[in-house]
């Protein structure tokens, strides 16, 4: 019997800390600690990660590029916060988020930040490519945020749009506001990008004025 | 599968009898807490009594007036907790291996500075032939139940020394929380080198925690014990010095006295249902205290009798019960910390706070359960990795008919 017959070492702290990760900090650390999130779920069409960081998503139509070769690239769709243990759910203190980290700091390790990313096509030795990719992107790889070149690389056409009119489980008009808003953003704002989005959904959405006009306005705006 | 059907009835006989006690209970509720109140003043006749009387139940060492009661004292503003817990799965002889595991979930969280927690748990598992049968006193004994329980508690108890060393290392103030009893009562009647082996650990995690000056607390929810309840008992004994061996109420002990004597007695026996010390039998400590004490005060601190601890040298354990406001709770100590009065309000403090933040249970103790816990699903998620690993390399063994039938049973 070990434990009693011999007196180990003493440990130090970070021998406890086991191999469980906490949900609290980026896991892992050198080249991987610039990702936001690991694939946990994974289709041909959407994608679910594991936010690096607790409240750490990307935000709802941001574009994120997941893998090294042949990355897929997806639209932030959904984000959610939920307790990692299904029997559990978090509860009301009545305390502020402050107050929760000094004196309730345990609660924080036992939540996590998931996000949905629905698939809008892959980058190939070629380039970008608005097709859904040949195979879903693996579960665990890395997830990172794209930056406004490769936003600007990808939008280069706008067959994507079709894609996100195309899903039905997504507010398909706020996903489509918000996507565009982000694009427009990373074209610099630019009036000519602005005018040559309209013309591709006045196309799409054909003679719904009202629902184009609503889109327009907001991404606009 | 249970027919609840047939229990109905026997269930029905078990709450009548249950409700009969419950009348009786407030008579004698009343009668103990009025004779809590009358030792307070002359604790000193009962402390000697105490001291001078062989009874069969545990009696505490009173070293203060037993009706006392602390305050709340105010939590240090940054202060780090530890805490262990330990679960296992059991060898099991009807799988196809004995091997057993043990679980220990460790927690380890700051207060007041907003540091990272430390949540992890580690699995032990034990195969060889040296972790099934152990030799103690000369015998070799199959790690039962019984082992597998004592070597987690030893686990619980030494990691969670460690760990709160380590916290201190590190420059933390640190509490160590251990769940369930400090005392271990259950090494007596073990063979001696067992029972020797398993005090040095323990002692050595205690005398380690007492050079670094942190104090470890055992927390016991929900307590039985009757300690205190006992010191009244023999309060109420009439006997100068009491001895329950020959105690002459009990008929057997009655042969020598003349018939007017038993007599007396007997009518003795009528008047109070039983020996002079049995009205107040029924009422534990945690009862008795729960209608003196208010949320975040403690009784004074008293000393455990325990003949195991005749061992514990300079830990000889201490305890006091606190009202954490979900219940009254038991609190073991060692000597060290007893006597410190900073560690020892640190500790009433921290395990008051600690039980309002876990709403009525110690939070690092039940977080380090859930990190601990091994359940149904987990165990069987255990064999059958084992099984597949057994099947690809292509190791020989058999699964007993009775598990076998208990997977598969054929209609």
């Amino acid at each position: 019997m070990d434990t009693v017959k011999e007196k180990p070492r003493r440990r130090s702290l970070r021998e406890f800390m086991g191999e469980e990760k906490g949900t609290g900090e980026a896991f892992g650390n050198g080249a991987a600690a610039t990702h936001i999130g690991e694939i946990v779920e994974s289709s041909t069409t959407e994608l679910i990660a594991e936010s690096a960081h607790l409240h750490g998503a990307p935000s709802f139509g941001q574009f994120v590029r997941v893998g090294e070769e042949m990355p897929v690239v997806g639209i932030v769709f959904n984000v959610f916060t939920h307790s990692i243990e299904p029997n559990r759910r978090p509860t009301a203190y009545g305390k502020t988020e402050e107050e929760l980290r000094l004196e309730q700091p345990q609660i924080f390790e036992l939540l996590r930040t998931e996000f949905e990313a629905l698939v809008i096509g892959y980058i190939d030795e070629r380039g970008p490519v608005q097709v859904l990719p040949p195979q879903p992107a693996r579960i665990h790889s890395f997830v990172h945020s794209c930056s406004d070149e490769e936003v600007q690389g990808f939008t280069r056409t706008d067959d994507y749009l079709r894609s996100i009119l195309n899903t039905s489980k997504v507010p398909t008009d706020e996903l489509l506001v918000a996507t565009l808003r982000r694009t427009l953003e990373a074209h610099g704002g630019s009036r000519s990008y602005l005018v040559r989005i309209g013309k591709e959904l006045s196309r799409l959405l054909g003679d719904d004025y009202d629902r184009l006009s609503s889109i327009i306005r907001r991404i606009a705006h | 599968m249970l027919d609840l059907f047939a229990i109905k009835t026997q269930i029905d006989s078990m709450v009548a009898d249950e409700r009969a006690l419950q009348d009786d209970f407030q008579k004698r509720q009343n009668l103990a807490m009025g004779q809590f109140k009358r030792w307070g003043p002359d604790w000193e006749i009962l402390r000697r009594k105490i001291e001078g009387s062989r009874t069969s139940w545990l009696l505490p060492g009173l070293l203060e007036p037993m009706d006392r009661r602390y305050p709340l004292p105010l939590r240090p503003a940054s202060i780090s907790v530890a805490a262990t817990d330990g679960s296992q799965i059991f060898s099991d002889r009807h799988e196809i291996s004995s091997c057993f595991l043990i679980n220990i979930g460790y927690v380890l969280l700051h207060y007041g500075t907003g540091e990272k927690p430390l949540m992890s748990s580690k699995p032990t598992l034990y195969y060889r032939e040296e972790d099934i049968f152990e030799e103690w006193g000369g015998r070799r004994h199959l790690a039962n139940r019984d082992m597998v329980g004592f070597k987690r508690r030893l686990m619980e108890v030494t990691d969670v020394a460690e760990l709160a060393l380590a916290a201190r290392e590190e420059g933390h103030q640190v509490l160590a929380l251990s769940d369930g009893t400090l005392i271990l009562w259950n090494l007596e009647g073990r063979p001696q080198d067992f029972k020797e082996a398993y005090l040095e650990t323990t002692l050595e995690a205690f005398s380690d925690l007492q050079k670094a000056r942190v104090p470890v607390a055992g927390y016991i929810s929900h307590p039985g014990s009757q300690e205190l309840v006992n010191a009244l008992k023999l309060g109420l004994c009439p006997l100068e010095v009491a001895d329950c061996d020959r105690c002459p109420w009990k008929a057997e002990n009655q042969f020598a006295m003349t018939p007017a004597e038993v007599e007396d007695l007997q009518a003795d026996v009528e008047r109070t249902g039983g020996l002079p010390c049995t009205p107040i039998d029924g009422i534990n400590d945690a009862i008795l205290l729960r209608q003196l004490l208010q949320p975040g005060e403690r009784t004074p601190v008293f000393q455990s009798r325990s003949k195991i601890l005749e061992e514990y040298g300079d830990h000889y354990i201490h305890f006091f019960y606190l009202h954490v406001g979900a219940e009254i709770g038991r609190v073991e100590i060692p000597q060290w910390v007893a006597e410190d009065e900073e560690l020892l309000d640190m500790v009433h403090a921290c395990v008051y706070d600690q039980a309002e933040k876990g709403q009525g249970y110690p939070v690092t103790l039940s977080e380090a359960h859930e990190r601990a816990v091994v359940r149904g699903a987990d165990r069987e998620a255990f064999y059958r990795v084992l099984r597949d690993m057994y099947v690809k390399n292509n190791i020989k063994t058999q699964v007993s008919t009775k598990s076998f039938k208990k997977r598969h049973a054929s209609i």
